[in-house]
C-alpha cells in the first residue's frame, strides 16, 4: 500500500525513459511524433496520482530518507502543473524540431528530479535530486544547438549551476562532519546539542547552503545568469527554469532550513530577510530598465523570489505553523502558474513576431487580443492586484512577516509592500504598450490555438484561486504543517 | 441568502460579460445594456433608501458569509448613515455618467461599458464593505477600469496620465495595505480572544486596547493610502493630469466617486478606528487639509483650461473633507460627509458640462470660450447655477456642508479662521471664469445641446437644490445619528 505513494515518481521515470525512443515513432505523416504524447501521459498519471494521494493518504509515508507527505505532494502538484503547461506549449514551439524524443524525455526526467527534491529528507538524496533536475536543464537550454544565444545561455547557466552544486556538496560534507549524519532529522537533533567548537563549521555550512540554493533560486547577488539564460533558452524552457527549477530549489531550501537547520541556534532568519529585501528591490528596479520582454520576465521573477524568501525569514515555534510559511508555499503555487503562463504568452508572441523586444508589444491588443488580455491578467496577478491569485499569497506572506518575533518584521513587510507597489510601474508599462500605444503594423495575427489553450487554462486558474482562495489556503496551511511535522520533534 | 446590497454590488459585474460579448458586434446593444444596468442598480439603491431605517446609528442590511475563514476573511457588507449618502451618489452618478457617455464615447463601446460596469461594482463595494480585505479588493477593482478609461478613451496625453494615475494610486494603496495587515497581525495575538480578524466591527472593538505607537503606525500608513486618493497637497499631482485627460464622463466618475473613496476611507477606517491616534495626529492632518484647500483654490485661479480648473476645484473642495473629518467634532464630520455628497454632484455636473462644451465648440480654453452665451444659452445658464453651487452660495447643498466644516473647525481652534480664505478664492476663480466665458458679448451661431443632454445636466442640480434648501432628510436623519454615535466618544477623549 505504501508503494502506491511512489506512483508519481515511477510514472515520471518510466515515461521519461519511454519518451526518448518514442520520438522515433510517428503516426502517419504527422511531424509531431509519439514523444509529446508519452510525455503528457506520464505527467497526467503523475498529477492524477498526486492529487489522489493528497486526498487519501493522511499520514506521511517514509522510506528512510525519502518521505512522501503533504509538503511533497504539494510541490509535486505545483511542479507537475508547470511541466504540463510547458509540455503543451512545447507541442507548438518544438513543432518543427526533429529531436522531439530527447526534448520531452529530458523534460520528464528533470521534473522527476524536482519532485525528488521535495521528497528528500536526506542530504545525499537531495543532492541526487538536485543533479537529476539540473543536468537535463543544461541540455534543454542548449537545445537549439545552432543558435549561438542558446549556447551562450546554456554555458553561463552550466558554469554557475555547477558551482552551486559544488557548494552544496561542500555544505553537505561540512554538515556530515559536524553531525555524523546526512538524514535531516538526525542532523536536527544533533545540531540542537552541538558544542561551541562545531559552531563555525555549522555557520559555514549554512552560508554555503544559502549560496548554493541561492543560485537556483536566483537571489541577488547570484542572479546574473537568469536574464541571459531565459533570453537564450527556448522560450518554453525559460518557463520551465523560471517556474519549475526555481520553485524546486525553494522546496529543497524549505526542507533543509526548516527541518534540518532551524534546530541550530543560528539566526539565519535575519540573513534571509536582508537577502529578500535586496533581491526584490534589485529585481524590481532592474525590471524597469529592460527592453526585452523575456528579460523583463526574468527580473520580475527575481523580484518574486524575494517575496518567497520572506517565508524563510519568518521563524516559528513548534506549536504553531507560521502564516508566513503557508503564505510562502501559496506564493510558490501562484507564482508558478503566473510565470509559466507569462512565458507561454511570450512564446506565443515570439513564434509569430520572431522578436520579443518590448517595442513589438506596442498595440498588441489589436493584433493578438487574447494573448494581450491574458498577459494583462497575468501581470496584474504578479503585481498583486485583487481578486487575482497573487494577492492572497502576498497578503499571507506579508502578514506572516509582521507576526515575526523579530523587531524588523514590520519593516520587512512594509519594504515588500512598497516594492509591490513599485512593481506596478513596469507591469503597467507593458499593459500601456499593449493597449494604449499604436501598433507599427496593424495586421491581425492568428493566435496559435495550443498556446491559447494553456493561457486560458492559466487565466481561469488565476481567477478561480483569487476569487475563492479558501480551499487553497487550507491546502498550503496543511502542507506547511506537514513540513513542520516532518521535523519529528 | 443574498441581500439587497450584494445584488447592487454584483449585478453590474455579472452583466458586464453579456455587455461585452453582445456589444462587440453591435455598439448600440452595449450602450443599452450598459446604461440599462446602471438604471437597474439605481432602482435597487432607491429600494435600499426605502428599506433603510432612519435615525438609527448601527449598520443595516448587513450580510456576512465566510469567504476564506481559514484566514479570517469574511464577505461582510452593510451600510450606515455615513455610507448611505455615498452609496446613493455612487449609483446616481454612475447612471448619469453612463447616460452622458452615450454621446461622448465614440469608439470601442463594448469594452467601455463592460469596464464601466466593473467600475460600478468596485465603487459600490468600497462604500458598503465591512471587512478590510474586502474593502481593499473593491478599492483595487476600481483602479483597473479607470486606468483603461484614461489610457484608451483619454485626450492627447492619455498614456502619461494613465500610467501616472496607476502608479501613484497603486503605491498609495500598497502602503495602506500595510496598515491593514499590521492591524490584523497586531490585534491577532493571543491577547485578543477569538483569533485574528479583518472584520471592521471586531477590529473597532479591539483597537482601544492596542498600544498607542502601534495605533499611530497604522493610522499614518492608512492615511497615506487614502490621502493619495483624496488627494492632499503634495501627493495630488496625478489628479490634474488624470482629470484633464480622461473623457468627460470618466472625469465625472473620477471626481465624483473616486476621490470620495479617499474621503470615505479617511473617516471610516482612520478617524473612527483610531480615536486615540487621531487625538495626537489631528493638528497635522487638519493643517494638511487647510493647505490643500488654499493651494487647490490658488492654482485653479491661474488655470487656462476649463477642465483643469474644474479638476483643481476638487483638490480645493476635498481639503474641506480632510479638515472637517479630523476636527473630530460632530459638525465637522457631518459636514465632511455631506461635502462629499454635494461636491460629487456639483463637480460631476461641471465635468460633464465641460465635455459637452468641448464637443460643441472644439475648445476648452477659457479665453477662447468668450461669448459662449451666443452659442449655447441654456448651457451657460446651467453653468451659472452649477458655479453657484460650487461656490457654495446659500440655497445649494454645498453651502450647508462647507458651513458645517468651517463651524466645526472654528469650534476647535480660532486659528482655523484662516480657512475662510479658501471659499473666498473659490468664489474668485469661478466668477473670473464666468466673467470671461459668460459675461462677454455673445458670439453666434447657436449650437445648443440636445434636450436629453440638458436633462442629464439638470438631474445633477435637483438634489443639490432640494438638500440645499431642506437638508434634514440627509443630514438629520441619516448622517447625524451615525456621526454622533461614533464621534461622541472621540470628543470625550479630550481631543483638544
Amino acid at each position: 500500500m505504501a508503494l502506491l505513494s511512489l506512483t508519481p515518481f515511477l510514472s515520471l521515470a518510466v515515461f521519461g525513459l519511454l519518451a526518448i525512443p518514442a520520438g522515433f515513432l510517428h503516426f502517419g505523416k504527422s511531424k509531431l511524433g509519439l514523444a509529446p504524447f508519452v510525455c503528457i501521459l506520464g505527467l497526467a498519471i503523475a498529477l492524477v496520482s498526486t492529487v489522489w494521494l493528497g486526498f487519501t493518504s493522511l499520514s506521511p509515508v517514509s522510506f528512510g530518507g525519502f518521505q512522501v507527505d503533504l509538503f511533497t505532494l504539494f510541490f509535486s502538484g505545483v511542479l507537475l502543473i508547470v511541466a504540463i503547461f510547458v509540455t503543451i506549449a512545447s507541442l507548438q514551439y518544438m513543432h518543427e524540431d526533429p529531436n522531439k524524443g530527447p526534448f520531452f524525455g529530458l523534460l520528464l526526467l528533470s521534473t522527476l528530479g524536482m519532485i525528488v527534491l521535495a521528497a528528500s529528507m536526506d542530504l545525499i538524496l537531495l543532492y541526487v535530486g538536485w543533479e537529476l533536475m539540473s543536468i537535463p536543464t543544461y541540455a534543454l537550454t542548449a537545445f537549439r544547438k545552432r543558435d549561438p544565444n542558446s549556447n551562450e545561455a546554456a554555458m553561463k547557466f552550466f558554469v554557475l549551476s555547477a558551482l552551486s552544486s559544488a557548494l552544496i556538496v561542500y555544505a553537505i560534507s561540512l554538515v556530515f562532519g559536524v553531525t555524523g549524519s546526512t538524514g535531516l532529522t538526525a542532523i536536527a537533533s544533533s545540531l540542537s546539542t552541538a558544542g561551541p567548537d562545531f559552531r563555525p563549521f555549522g555557520v559555514l555550512a549554512i552560508v554555503l547552503f544559502i549560496v548554493g540554493f541561492g543560485v537556483k533560486m536566483a537571489v541577488v547577488p547570484f542572479h546574473m545568469w537568469i536574464p541571459d539564460a531565459f533570453e537564450g533558452a527556448p522560450v518554453t524552457i525559460g518557463a520551465f527554469l523560471a517556474a519549475g527549477a526555481k520553485m524546486a530549489a525553494f522546496a529543497a531550501a524549505f526542507r533543509v532550513f526548516i527541518v534540518g537547520i532551524s534546530a541550530f541556534n543560528v539566526d539565519f532568519y535575519s540573513t534571509f530577510a536582508i537577502v529578500a529585501v535586496v533581491t526584490m528591490s534589485v529585481g524590481n528596479v532592474a525590471a524597469l530598465m529592460q527592453k526585452s520582454f523575456t528579460r523583463l520576465l526574468a527580473y520580475s521573477s527575481i523580484a518574486q523570489a524575494g517575496y518567497i524568501l520572506m517565508a524563510l525569514a519568518t521563524p516559528f515555534t513548534t506549536t504553531n505553523v507560521p502564516l508566513g510559511l503557508a503564505g510562502g508555499l501559496f506564493h510558490v503555487l501562484n507564482y508558478a502558474i503566473l510565470k509559466t503562463a507569462a512565458f507561454v504568452a511570450a512564446a506565443a508572441v515570439a513564434t509569430k513576431l520572431s522578436v520579443t523586444d518590448l517595442e513589438s508589444f506596442n498595440g498588441l491588443s489589436r493584433r493578438m487580443p487574447q494573448t494581450s488580455l491574458s498577459i494583462a491578467v497575468i501581470f496584474l496577478g504578479l503585481a498583486g492586484v485583487p481578486p487575482l491569485n497573487g494577492f492572497f499569497s502576498k497578503v499571507m506572506l506579508f502578514t506572516g512577516s509582521i507576526y515575526s518575533p523579530y523587531s524588523w518584521g514590520g519593516y520587512l513587510a512594509l519594504t515588500a509592500l512598497i516594492n509591490s507597489g513599485f512593481s506596478m510601474s513596469y507591469y503597467g508599462w507593458v499593459i500601456k504598450r499593449m493597449y494604449f500605444d499604436e501598433p507599427g503594423d496593424q495586421s491581425r495575427i492568428p493566435e496559435p490555438r495550443v498556446y491559447m489553450a494553456v493561457l486560458w487554462a492559466a487565466t481561469i486558474l488565476i481567477f478561480a484561486i483569487g476569487l475563492y482562495p479558501d480551499p487553497w489556503i487550507r491546502l498550503v496551511q496543511n502542507a506547511a504543517a506537514a513540513l513542520v511535522a516532518s521535523r519529528g520533534l | 441568502m443574498i441581500g439587497l446590497l450584494s445584488i447592487a454590488i454584483f449585478l453590474p459585474a455579472v452583466l458586464a460579460a453579456p455587455t461585452f460579448l453582445l456589444g462587440r458586434k453591435n455598439p448600440k446593444m452595449a450602450k443599452i445594456l450598459g446604461v440599462g444596468t446602471t438604471v437597474i442598480v439605481f432602482a435597487i439603491s432607491i429600494v435600499i433608501l426605502v428599506v433603510f431605517q432612519y435615525g438609527q446609528a448601527g449598520f443595516q442590511l448587513s450580510e456576512s458569509i465566510p469567504w476564506a475563514a481559514s484566514f479570517g476573511l469574511n464577505y461582510k457588507v452593510g451600510i450606515d448613515g455615513i455610507s448611505l449618502p455615498l452609496l446613493m451618489i455612487a449609483t446616481f452618478l454612475s447612471l448619469l455618467s453612463a447616460a452622458g457617455s452615450w454621446d461622448q464615447i465614440t469608439f470601442r463601446h463594448a469594452e467601455y461599458y463592460a469596464l464601466f460596469l466593473i467600475f460600478e461594482t468596485g465603487i459600490i463595494g468600497v462604500f458598503t464593505s465591512l471587512n478590510l480585505i474586502l474593502f481593499y479588493l473593491f478599492w483595487e477593482i476600481v483602479l483597473i477600469p479607470m486606468f483603461f478609461f484614461i489610457g484608451i478613451w483619454g485626450g492627447p496625453r492619455r498614456k502619461y496620465a494613465s500610467l501616472k494615475f496607476l502608479i501613484f494610486t497603486y503605491s498609495g494603496s500598497a502602503v495602506m495595505l500595510f496598515g491593514f495587515l499590521a492591524l490584523y497581525a497586531w490585534t491577532g495575538t493571543s491577547a485578543y480572544p477569538g483569533g485574528p480578524s479583518f472584520d471592521y466591527d471586531v477590529l473597532a472593538a479591539r483597537i482601544p486596547n492596542l498600544a498607542l505607537p502601534l495605533q499611530l503606525a497604522v493610522a499614518i500608513t492608512t492615511f497615506v493610502g487614502f490621502a493619495v486618493k483624496l488627494p492632499i497637497f503634495p501627493l495630488h499631482t496625478w489628479l490634474p493630469d488624470a482629470h484633464v485627460e480622461a473623457p468627460a464622463p470618466v472625469s465625472v466618475l473620477l471626481a465624483g466617486l473616486l476621490l470620495k473613496m479617499g474621503g470615505y476611507g479617511l473617516i471610516r477606517y482612520n478617524l473612527l478606528l483610531f480615536p486615540k491616534a487621531v487625538s495626537v495626529l489631528w493638528p497635522y492632518f487638519t493643517t494638511i487639509g487647510l493647505i490643500t484647500m488654499i493651494y487647490g483654490a490658488s492654482v485653479a485661479l491661474v488655470a487656462k483650461d476649463i477642465k483643469r480648473m474644474i479638476a483643481l476645484t476638487s483638490v480645493n473642495h476635498m481639503g474641506y473633507v480632510l479638515l472637517g473629518a479630523f476636527t473630530a467634532t460632530v459638525a465637522g464630520v457631518s459636514g465632511a460627509v455631506f461635502q462629499m455628497f454635494s461636491h460629487g454632484l456639483a463637480v460631476g455636473m461641471l465635468f460633464l458640462m465641460s465635455g459637452y462644451i468641448h464637443e460643441h465648440t472644439g475648445t476648452r480654453n477659457i479665453d477662447e470660450l468668450k461669448g459662449l452665451r451666443g452659442k449655447m444659452p441654456q448651457t451657460v445658464s446651467l453653468l451659472f447655477l452649477v458655479s453657484m453651487a460650487a461656490m457654495a452660495v446659500p440655497g445649494f447643498a454645498n453651502f450647508i456642508s462647507e458651513y458645517l466644516v468651517i463651524q466645526g473647525a472654528l469650534s476647535v481652534s480660532y486659528l482655523f479662521a484662516i480657512a475662510i480664505v479658501a471659499p473666498a478664492l473659490t468664489v474668485g476663480y469661478f466668477l473670473w471664469m464666468l466673467r470671461r466665458v459668460a459675461m462677454t458679448p455673445p458670439v453666434g451661431p447657436k449650437n445648443e445641446l440636445h434636450l436629453h443632454s440638458i436633462l442629464i445636466l439638470v438631474a445633477f442640480l435637483v438634489p443639490l437644490l432640494i438638500f440645499g434648501v431642506y437638508p434634514p432628510p440627509v443630514l438629520g436623519s441619516v448622517i447625524a445619528p451615525t456621526v454622533e454615535k461614533w464621534v461622541g466618544p472621540i470628543v470625550g477623549l479630550g481631543a483638544r
